[in-house]
């Protein structure tokens, strides 16, 4: 047992460390879990389970589980169902898992999944995690335990899908009304629902009977702190044993408190900067290409991102996305090479072009758009950041105008589809056109043969590694704080946080 | 009197629609609430649909028509973020902001007139020189620096207080205090100058010829002259203040308006934000109303029919 007496404490400090040093060998027989303290950005803003933000879709998974969970490093494994499998390219077999219970003891079984997917699917309904899994035509109970699904079309990304689709209870909802779920929801999961203040605190206990389980800790308490020095001076207070999204520069401030750690995780977010091909001088891969090679992205990785992440290996999947290509290589800085294709494209004395970029919504955007835009300097492509607000990039987004050159990350929750679909035609996104692409995006997306995608996302990812129609930069991470108290808990790539292994060790 | 309340009464109404109207068209024009509300997976049949709920395909002044009659209802739409009605959304925070401002306004004014009243009395002393530099070091102290300042020193150092968030009156504490400084030193420069100013009025040389008491004095003559200029710029600064608890609420993780309303801006979630500004519009209305009111009682030359 560790306790710090400084030196200007004086004898009180001390007298009153010895008689809680008494108590705590009282309390240490009787209290055996604690409960787990989690600072967090910003709650959701409701417990709607139709609110699909990463920061709804962490509370929910606390009291609910999907049918295929994910892991930390984002890979599927099975949840609510324990195995599945194709019957036919339209056709889906989910066995359940048998002997689970909600938290009021009712069995889960084959009703509860058509219920929450007929939900979801429904017409009128506006379910923000809906398009995930919009491919279902119809959901089937063959028995208690198992249920058919119908896709209209080849639907590959199902099963990732449903791991975003946490399953409400049947006779629950039914009984008390869609409000009063959202006002006290109930699911399998590891945690209880307890009870909820909007914008403060979300209060969870422990589910002893959780199938994968009874959780280590007695409860979770989730706390909403909006800024990130608050935040991490909580995690050193020891308010806190978890806090999430760590700005770069807060980084080194933790790093020197005792008894705290940072760990980066790398997401599944792709941070690039997008080319408008559509106007000179970005017409020309040739130019493209150049200021790829103008960027010396390593060096912006260890300084503006603490070497948290990763650099993108040459294209726009982070290597933890089923599709990513592993022959291909990150575009190494070459000034000599990138002055040599400006010169050839009719560029030797460089131009003016502008980087747009949100602030705050990607980890330190300002800060790596600036540090490219210096970069470009070199090559003598003289570049300005034109920081917009939210708003206004919605705005720009919709007029399709982003400037020559925007920076946006793309996520892919693991599946190179929900990133790929950025560069097509139909996404209203892409200013970039390749009818190979376009042709091997479709192929890949109406067949459920692991091996057909995974080859025809491999040779997407080599178009554009030749094509060049964004600068690769970084797989961005998430940056977690923790107390080393904390055991059993992993920085989750996908920001839903896996706590019912988290155990803290006595102090 | 009544008839003067009755007639700041009937302003009311015709500020708040300014304000209404100025926060609607600046949210409506500066970003489309449906992008940033929809996964970015959205189908075009949700995008529609929602359009067509917030009557977003209509002319923005019948936007505002369509709104203003639901506002006149008491309906403020449902929020966009929290799929529930706006309105009781911001009156659920409204308890924490009062709590946060009214001991944040109490310390202000408490310890700002009494180091004011130091200040004059001692004028051009010692505790007027240390009274008047804080005020001018509080003054220029930003408060998310004083905030971080007051965070790191005496809950991360000294371990007194927790860093944020509610649970018990030492939550308090910090998040009071910053706010407090925000008025605080404009407290004291005031008192101290109307204190210095009356204190040459002649009407207490005849209070002193007449042997009252030094206390009689300062209690029944000076300070009720005294204070007026202060509860004028207190009234001037409810403004200021809504706007320093929305940085101050951010920093300490205090789960009242300003917070709500500075995420709700960023969310573009348009019925809370005009709920917020609706009631925080009709608080400080009321507060200028209260302190015309507290003024006149004070000073009959104040009032006004």
């Amino acid at each position: 047992m560790k306790r710090k007496t400084s030196p200007r404490s004086g004898g009180l400090r001390g007298v009153l460390a010895l008689s809680a040093v008494g108590l705590w060998g009282l309390s240490a027989g009787l209290a055996g879990a604690q409960t787990l303290n989690v600072g967090v950005q910003g709650l959701p803003d409701s417990l709607d389970t139709a609110v699909s933000s990463f920061a709804a879709l962490n509370m929910a998974l606390q009291t609910m589980d999907a049918l295929v969970l994910r892991d930390d490093t984002g890979k599927t494994m099975p949840g609510l169902a324990e195995s599945w499998e194709a019957v036919d390219p339209l056709t889906w077999r989910f066995n359940l898992r048998d002997g689970v219970t909600f938290h009021d003891g009712t069995p889960f079984t084959a009703e509860d999944v058509k219920f929450t997917l007929d939900y979801i699917l429904a017409p009128d309904s506006v379910y923000g995690s809906k398009s995930r899994i919009g491919q279902i035509e119809s959901t089937a109970v063959v028995d208690e335990h198992t249920v058919e699904i119908t896709t209209t079309v080849p639907f590959p990304t199902l099963i990732i899908g449903l791991s975003d689709i946490p399953i409400e209870p049947k006779h629950y909802v039914e009984k008390v009304g869609r409000e009063a779920m959202i006002a006290a929801p109930m699911g399998t999961g590891p945690f209880v629902f307890e009870s909820w203040v909007p914008g403060d605190r979300y209060a969870l206990t422990a589910n002893p009977d959780y199938w994968q389980g009874a959780p280590k800790v007695e409860g979770v308490l989730f706390r909403q702190i909006p800024e990130a020095s608050t935040r991490a001076a909580s995690l050193i207070a020891g308010e806190n044993q978890i806090i999430e999204e760590i700005p770069i520069d807060i980084i080194p401030q933790i790093e020197q408190s005792e008894d705290v750690s940072v760990q980066g995780v790398e997401t599944t977010v792709g941070l690039l900067l997008t080319f408008d091909t559509r106007n000179p001088p970005y017409d020309d891969v040739r130019v493209r290409r150049a200021l790829n090679m103008a960027v010396n992205k390593p060096l912006i990785f260890d300084r503006l991102l603490q070497g948290k992440g990763a650099v993108l290996k040459g294209q726009m999947l982070t290597s933890n996305t089923f599709g990513f290509n592993p022959d291909l290589e990150e575009i190494p800085q070459d000034l000599e090479a990138a002055k040599a294709l400006l010169e050839e494209a009719g560029y030797a004395d460089g131009f003016d072009t502008s980087i747009t970029t949100r602030s705050g919504k990607y980890l330190s955007d300002v800060d790596i758009a600036s540090a490219v835009a210096g970069m470009f300097r070199d090559v003598n492509v003289n570049a300005g950041v034109n920081i917009v607000e939210q708003g206004v990039f919605s705005k720009m987004v919709q007029a399709r105008d982003m400037g020559p050159l925007h920076m946006v990350g793309w996520y892919s929750v693991g599946d190179a589809d929900f990133a790929t679909v950025w560069f097509t035609e139909d996404s209203g996104r892409a200013y970039w056109k390749n009818d190979e692409y376009e042709e091997l995006f479709t192929k890949a997306r109406s067949t459920v043969d692991e091996a057909e995608r995974l080859a025809a996302y491999n040779r997407m990812m080599e178009i554009m590694h030749e094509e060049v129609p964004a600068i690769f930069l970084f797989g961005l991470p998430s940056i977690y704080g923790m107390s080393d108290s904390l055991t059993g808990f992993e920085p989750p790539s996908d920001k839903i946080m896996r706590l019912w292994n988290a155990e803290i060790a006595a102090d | 009197m009544f008839a003067f309340i009755v007639r700041r009464l009937l302003t009311i109404p015709i500020t708040i629609l300014l304000v209404v109207f100025v926060t609607f068209i600046v949210l409506r024009v500066t970003g489309d609430p449906v992008q940033i509300y929809l996964d970015i997976n959205a189908t075009p049949e949700q995008t529609a649909l929602l359009r067509e709920r917030l009557h977003l395909d209509e002319p923005l002044i019948v936007q505002f028509g369509l709104f203003l009659w639901d506002v006149l209802r008491g309906d403020f739409g449902m929020s966009l973020q929290f799929a529930t009605p706006a309105l009781p959304v911001v009156l659920g925070r409204l308890g924490a902001t009062i709590q946060l401002v009214s001991v944040a306004l109490l310390f202000a004014f408490v310890f700002g007139v009494a180091g004011g009243i130091v200040a004059a009395l001692r004028k051009d002393r010692l505790p007027d020189f240390l009274l008047s530099a804080l005020a001018v070091a509080g003054q220029s102290m930003p408060s998310f620096w004083l905030g971080i300042l007051l965070i790191q020193t005496f809950a991360l150092d000294l371990k007194w207080l927790p860093t944020s968030g509610t649970g018990s009156w030492q939550h308090l504490i910090l998040p009071a205090v910053t706010l407090a400084t925000f008025l605080l030193p404009n407290f004291i420069l005031i008192t101290r100058t109307t204190v210095l100013e009356t204190r040459s009025e002649l009407f207490l040389t005849t209070a002193r010829s007449k042997g009252a008491s030094e206390s009689s004095i300062m209690f029944r003559h000076l300070l009720p002259n005294a204070i007026n200029p202060v509860l004028s710029f207190l009234g001037l600064q409810m403004g200021r203040l809504v706007g320093g608890s929305i940085i101050t609420e951010t920093i300490f993780a205090w789960p009242g308006i300003g917070s709500l309303m500075i995420r709700s801006i960023f969310q573009r979630d348009v019925p809370v934000v005009i709920a917020a500004v609706f009631i925080v519009s009709i608080a400080i209305v009321l507060a200028n109303l209260l302190v015309d009111i507290l003024q006149s009682l004070i000073d009959p030359r104040m009032r006004l029919d």
